[in-house]
């Protein structure tokens, strides 16, 4: 009896004593994966390191749930890893030990059409002769310059990797343009053409309609307009290098937030979840430590943020700690209207059979599908009407993960999303954007009806369309952009998030910036974080991540 | 980069039993990987924003009535990795139809107080078995749960001998003969505290008209008072286990699905994924999930008798019962116009609607075994009025959870597709007519999560069974899930159970995880630096 006693008390007054820690070298605001891949490099340099994540859950827009029906999974946001063969952390950290698996389809991106006529299928870069049929029922031209760009940029991965991994630079810009005019200068390319916008570089390349309205659709998925200038250099490059690549993270992109926080916690990292940052503390003109939900933390070394410039600028740090073109800069950072984002989320009974698939049964089995433009006309009057504020008729780039990743879905069922281009979240009420939840789904799925004839509502158990207003409660993503900052030329490349913030360091001694608002933007990369650290640990005399058989 | 495929120890599902285990054998040096179906940790704790972003809502377990003497808690140092619990001071009410309720507070005056309004000397026999168990309650959960089960005579020559009869009549092990209602009747007079009594023990899967389940009963009371919500929703906690795990050197993959156990001469010695992937295990393998995916889908017949793999078929006991929930964003706190009676209706954290008498739980259960669907009288928890953190500022969540058969009697369980909204709308109006500012302008969005999504989310829980198991005397200690497998150990070598399909049960309880980790210790010679129970 008094054994058990004794051990009650014992329990009880461990449980007190475990206190919650609140003093680190290193304090991380946000665990998306630029913030665990910081925090991994950090603790393995042997800082103290926390994060604070305001959400249950790590990853930000490394997320995948299952909300409409129980074992259908969906990525909220981010649904493929384009760079996944030149992240440095996956090699570094070896995540795939963590779990991290992944595939990459063999139909990478097609488009189908509501007449049935052939679709075109853009394979991965090991079966360019499949791409060179697809693309040749409309045009051998267009087929024999897709193939040999693919062919000329084989090698273009380093390189991306180089100017993606370091930190933005001068020569970076210059060595794009001479780039572009050494591999494609032959062909009549110049430098000068990557002030193009895509549209104009597409149309300039590729005679075909049909081709021309993939890119288009491809183009705006990474987050740049086909009317955005200095832009059109990516269709010989970026674009179709990426497009060879697709891959996705085997049981949705969460596994790679899963594997990195794998990661930080293996090296020491504390995620401390459920606590809202609500400002930043300064001391002396040097960024200290954060106050989250009523606790202050202390950072002896750095603090640095997932969130945008402006919230930590305006929000966390406070205007009378900064001078006032910091201030001016800061509250000009803006968000959208590309790249802002709803992901339709369709439980269904049976994949899409598209009306194409006659030509080709492969586009029933592609990985991004293009569905609701018949003409390129139509893809440029969608694209400008999200972009200016206005719902756009439906039509959508479509992912069914399940045709790729069984365990996405039940046995025997698909899961399908997409992306929907849409108006920045301000610009439509509450009660709008709740009028679009509630019947752009059903607009949409007529319209995929009259290029798949089984996409009707008897083939859907369940469906729901998450918006951009919630994409801003829910993740911080203001306006619902995706990249959370226009990736436009001024808001780019050294400019990112503007010229005095592009080295990640943010005005105050100790303050740093990791997410997707500095170079190079959004998407699943790691390379905001990667390049935080760079410039950490030149701050702090850190080991350097760089390894000279990747070069970067 | 080359897969490892070999470590000491492979877990299957990473509920918190898993992950339990897996952080101990972690601290003890084994190299360990945890492999989960789903894509996300933690099984039963899960928590997930299904009606508006913002909106934590926790799927399953929501209360926690173990963290303060499960010795996992301490030590995987849980509350160091970050966890925070709330105990509500109004842990739970009862509104009855007559305007009444009837709240249970932590301060234990308070609710004989409330007790008292409707029958004092129930309030007085209330408090006397309370202190009479209480004392005992950490003392008998903590032998009796955290160690592999003794049988019902050992535990019966047991309590015999510390003379537990003289302690409390609320102790006594003549319980082991009646049902919750039959104590509750011999105890107390007032229908109404019964009605709450009886809805308590039926909450904690203590049907309160099975033979035998009196005997849980004063542990159950013992507890009615320490109920605890995980800050931010239950999946934190999954979080903090699965951190310890990794923090020793353990690994857990999510989106890994095993198949099949590999078995070589009657020695567990792997697992192979969906995937096609094989991962060979140098000790042990250890399956928290059910018995019948664990011995009828992963196991080769050929590695097993047929006479074990007919019980496995035949004798496993599931719960006769599951639960629907309606899962709710509210821009609204409810308002009970019972709170004229007791106003701390209101700060009450779980509220249980409408259940007069035991006799109306009991028409129920016999309703629900039928397979059919009873007029909803569900209890609403609503979380946000403990946990500033689970929705928007300003905003709330809110769960019903319905007593209902896991297979409809007509259409069996795939009828919840087509059921399910429709149900949900009834336990919401159930909900408004004691809460009647809940309109439609107050509920943001809600969603459903029926038996059948139950079994589906997690088909461990096999028909919707969230016990994992029964909840009877047969079922219990070391008969628990079969007497083959009644102390963690298997038929083949170094594999082990070590989910809730094994003693205690289901429930965030840590127990089974911990209590498979004793036996394996034993018998593959870990020393045992934890404490001891």
């Amino acid at each position: 009896m008094a054994r058990f006693l004794l051990l009650c008390a014992i329990l009880h007054r461990d449980l007190e004593e475990s206190a919650v820690r609140t003093t680190y070298d290193a304090i991380i605001i946000g665990a998306g994966h630029n913030g665990l891949c910081l925090a991994a490099y950090l603790a393995r340099a042997g800082l103290d390191t926390a994060i604070i994540e305001r959400r249950h859950e790590e990853g930000g827009g490394a997320n995948t749930e299952d909300p409409v029906v129980s074992g259908f999974r969906f990525n909220m946001h981010a649904n493929y890893m384009e760079f996944f063969d030149i992240m440095p952390m996956i090699e570094d950290f070896d995540l795939e030990n963590c779990g991290l698996r992944s595939i990459t389809a063999e139909n990478q991106a097609g488009i189908a059409f509501s007449d049935g006529r052939p679709p075109i299928v853009l394979h991965r870069r090991d079966l360019l002769d499949k791409t060179h049929k697809s693309i040749s029922q409309y045009s051998s031209a267009d087929a024999d310059l897709y193939v040999e760009i693919q062919n000329r940029i084989k090698d273009f991965g380093p390189l991306l990797g180089l100017g993606m991994y370091s930190p933005p630079f001068k020569e970076m810009d210059d060595g794009q343009a001479a780039y572009l005019e050494a591999v494609f200068g032959d062909m009549g390319i110049t430098a000068a053409d990557t002030a193009k916008t895509p549209k104009v570089m597409i149309d300039e390349l590729f005679e075909s309609p049909e081709m021309r309205t993939l890119l288009y659709r491809v183009s705006v998925e990474f987050g740049v307009g086909i009317d955005t200038a200095n832009s059109g250099g990516m269709i010989l490059t970026a674009l179709p290098w990426m497009i060879g690549c697709w891959r996705l993270a085997k049981g949705g992109t969460h596994t790679l937030a899963k594997a990195m926080t794998q990661a930080c916690y293996a090296n020491g990292v504390d995620l401390i979840e459920n606590t809202e940052v609500d400002r930043i503390i300064v001391e002396d003109g040097r960024a200290v430590g954060v106050v989250a939900r009523g606790t202050e933390f202390r950072a002896n070394k750095c603090v640095v943020t997932n969130a945008d410039p402006k919230q930590t600028l305006i929000d966390h740090v406070g205007e009378e700690h900064l001078p006032p073109n910091w201030v001016r800069r800061a509250k000009n950072f803006r968000f959208g209207p590309s790249h802002v984002l709803a992901t339709p989320m369709f439980c269904l009974y049976d994949a899409p059979d598209y009306k194409s698939a006659r030509w080709d049964p492969d586009i029933n089995k592609t990985h991004y599908t293009v569905v609701g433009y018949d003409t390129p006309e139509e893809a440029i009057r969608y694209i400008r009407d999200a972009y200016s504020g206005t719902v756009p008729e439906p039509a959508a780039g479509t992912w069914v993960n399940s045709l790729w990743d069984p365990s996405q879905a039940p046995p025997g069922r698909h899961a399908a999303t997409g992306w929907y281009f849409f108006p920045c979240a301000s610009e439509l009420s509450a009660h709008e954007w709740a009028e679009v939840r509630a019947t752009y789904n059903d607009r949409f799925l007529q319209r995929w009806g009259e290029f798949a004839p089984n996409m009707n509502r008897d083939n859907v158990i369940d469906d729901r369309l998450y918006t951009p207003d919630q994409m801003e409660r829910k993740n911080y993503m203001w306006e619902g952009d995706f990249s959370n900052g226009e990736m436009s030329v001024d808001q780019m490349g050294m400019s990112r998030p503007w010229p005095e913030a592009s080295s990640y360091r943010l005005y105050l001694d100790g303050l740093y910036l990791c997410g997707p608002s500095a170079w190079p933007g959004g998407g699943m990369r790691a390379a905001a974080g990667y390049n935080a650290y760079k410039v950490i640990a030149e701050d702090l005399d850190l080991p350097s991540p760089v390894k000279t058989e990747r070069g970067y | 980069m080359t897969l490892k495929d070999t470590y000491d120890a492979i877990i299957i599902g990473a509920g918190h039993n898993g992950l339990t285990l897996g952080a101990y054998l972690a601290r003890s040096g084994l190299d360990v990987i945890v492999l989960e179906r789903r894509h996300e940790e933690g099984g039963g704790l899960c928590s997930e924003e299904v009606t508006q972003a913002g909106f934590v809502h926790n799927m399953h377990a929501n209360y926690h009535t173990f963290v303060d003497m499960a010795p996992p808690v301490a030590d995987l140092d849980v509350r160091g990795h970050g966890i925070e619990y709330v105990r509500p001071d109004v842990q739970m009410a009862s509104i009855f139809d007559d305007g009444t309720a009837l709240t249970i507070h932590t301060d234990m005056d308070k609710t004989l107080a409330s007790m008292a309004r409707f029958n004092e000397d129930d309030a007085a026999t209330f408090a006397r078995l309370y202190g009479e168990a209480h004392g005992f309650v950490d003392l008998l959960l903590g032998t009796l749960m955290y160690q592999p089960p003794l049988s019902v005579k050992e535990l019966t020559k047991a309590l015999a001998s510390f003379g537990v009869e003289d302690r409390s009549e609320f102790l006594s092990v003549k319980l082991r003969r009646e049902t919750i209602n039959q104590f509750l009747d011999q105890h107390f007079k007032d229908d109404r505290i019964k009605a709450h009594l009886a809805f308590h023990g039926a909450v904690c899967a203590y049907t309160n008209d099975v033979p035998g389940l009196a005997i849980g009963y004063p542990l159950l009371v013992g507890k009615i008072d320490n109920w605890h919500i995980c800050l931010g929703g239950s999946h934190r906690l999954a979080h903090a286990l699965w951190r310890d795990l990794a923090q020793h050197g353990g690994v857990m993959w999510s989106d890994a699905e095993v198949t099949n156990v590999i078995v070589d001469a009657n020695r567990a010695v792997g697992v192979r994924l969906a995937d096609g992937i094989e991962l060979k295990a140098r000790k042990l393998v250890a399956s928290t999930v059910s018995v019948e995916q664990t011995f009828l889908e992963f196991v080769d017949p050929a590695d097993i008798s047929e006479e074990f793999a007919t019980d496995v078929k035949t004798k496993v006991q599931h719960k006769d019962w599951s639960l629907f929930s309606v899962h709710l964003a509210m821009s609204a706190f409810p308002e009970y116009t019972a709170a004229e009676f007791d106003p701390d209706v209101n700060r009450a954290w779980v509220v249980n609607l409408g259940i007069d008498s035991p006799a109306k739980l009991d028409r129920d259960w016999a309703e629900i075994r039928r397979g059919r669907l009873v007029e909803p009288q569900p209890n609403a928890a609503v979380n946000s009025l403990y946990d500033p953190t689970d929705a928007p500022p300003g905003f709330a969540t809110g769960l019903l959870r319905q007593f209902a058969p896991f297979a409809v009697a007509d259409g069996g369980e795939g009828a919840w597709d087509e059921m399910g909204r429709w149900y949900g709308q009834k336990c919401i109006d159930a909900w408004r007519r004691y809460a009647p500012n809940l309109t439609d302008d107050a509920i943001v969005d809600w969603s459903v999560f029926t038996p059948h999504d139950i079994a589906r989310k997690l088909p461990n829980m096999v028909k919707g069974d969230w016990m994992m198991g029964e909840i009877s005397l047969a079922n219990m200690l070391d008969q628990r899930p079969l007497p083959e497998l009644g102390e963690y150990r298997t038929p083949i070598e170094g594999l082990y159970m070590a989910g809730s399909t094994q003693h205690p049960h289901g429930f965030i309880t840590f127990g089974p995880g911990y209590n498979a980790l004793q036996v394996i210790a034993d018998d593959i010679g870990i020393e045992k630096w934890w404490r001891q129970i």
